[in-house]
């Protein structure tokens, strides 16, 4: 799945870690879902979603299917 | 809505190093004492006594896991994943094993297995952690 969250923590200009504070997770997390490596639970992308003003859609992208 | 809070907050990670460093102390003390004549009624409590410090250690564990968040919960079952399954199979083939062949206790007890437990449960560690970074 891929997302724009990197681009829109850096259009506010926060540090990954400020964005994990403001979410309740790691800094781990927010590193891994920024580089792909680990898609959020519904829970936790709504609560990005809601963070940022914007619907799921817009932040998260399916991948295609093969 | 209460988010979780990440794993590594200093009260969680300073309750879980103390419970395990006095666990760990406290092995390693009864574990030295028991090499020498101590009176047989009480070479077993004597073995007993780091038990408490584990069960501390256990429920800093559970009130960790509790608090995780999503990724690192994510982390440890797959961990316990990769620690699991080898666990099993050194213990059935152990097992076997014994049945096989005469395996000399000086070299093949309870006391020589553990730690192949924390072994594998740091590898799962280890490789989960590798693949979401």
């Amino acid at each position: 799945m891929k997302n724009v969250l990197r681009t829109m923590r850096a259009q506010r200009g926060w540090s990954q870690a400020e964005l994990a504070e403001r979410l309740g997770v790691s800094r781990q997390t927010v590193n891994s879902i920024e580089t792909e490596r680990y898609e959020p639970s519904l829970t936790l992308a709504f609560r990005i979603a809601s963070l940022f003003g914007e619907r799921i859609e817009a932040l998260f992208t399916p991948d295609p299917p093969h | 809505m209460s988010h979780p809070r990440p794993f590594h907050s200093i009260a969680n990670r300073w309750r879980i190093v103390t419970s395990f460093s006095l666990w760990g102390a406290t092995y390693v003390g009864v574990r030295l004492l028991l090499d020498t004549p101590v009176a047989g009624g009480w070479r077993a409590a004597l073995a007993l006594v780091p038990l408490p410090f584990f069960l501390w250690l256990l429920v800093e564990l559970i009130r960790a896991l509790r608090v995780m968040d999503e990724l690192e919960r994510r982390i440890q079952l797959e961990a316990l994943a990769v620690a699991f399954p080898l666990s099993l199979v050194l213990f059935m083939t152990l097992a076997l094993l014994e049945i096989a062949l005469p395996l000399d206790p000086a070299n093949w007890s309870y006391r020589h297995i553990w730690p192949f437990l924390t072994i594998f449960y740091a590898t799962g560690l280890t490789i989960a952690r590798r693949r979401y970074q």
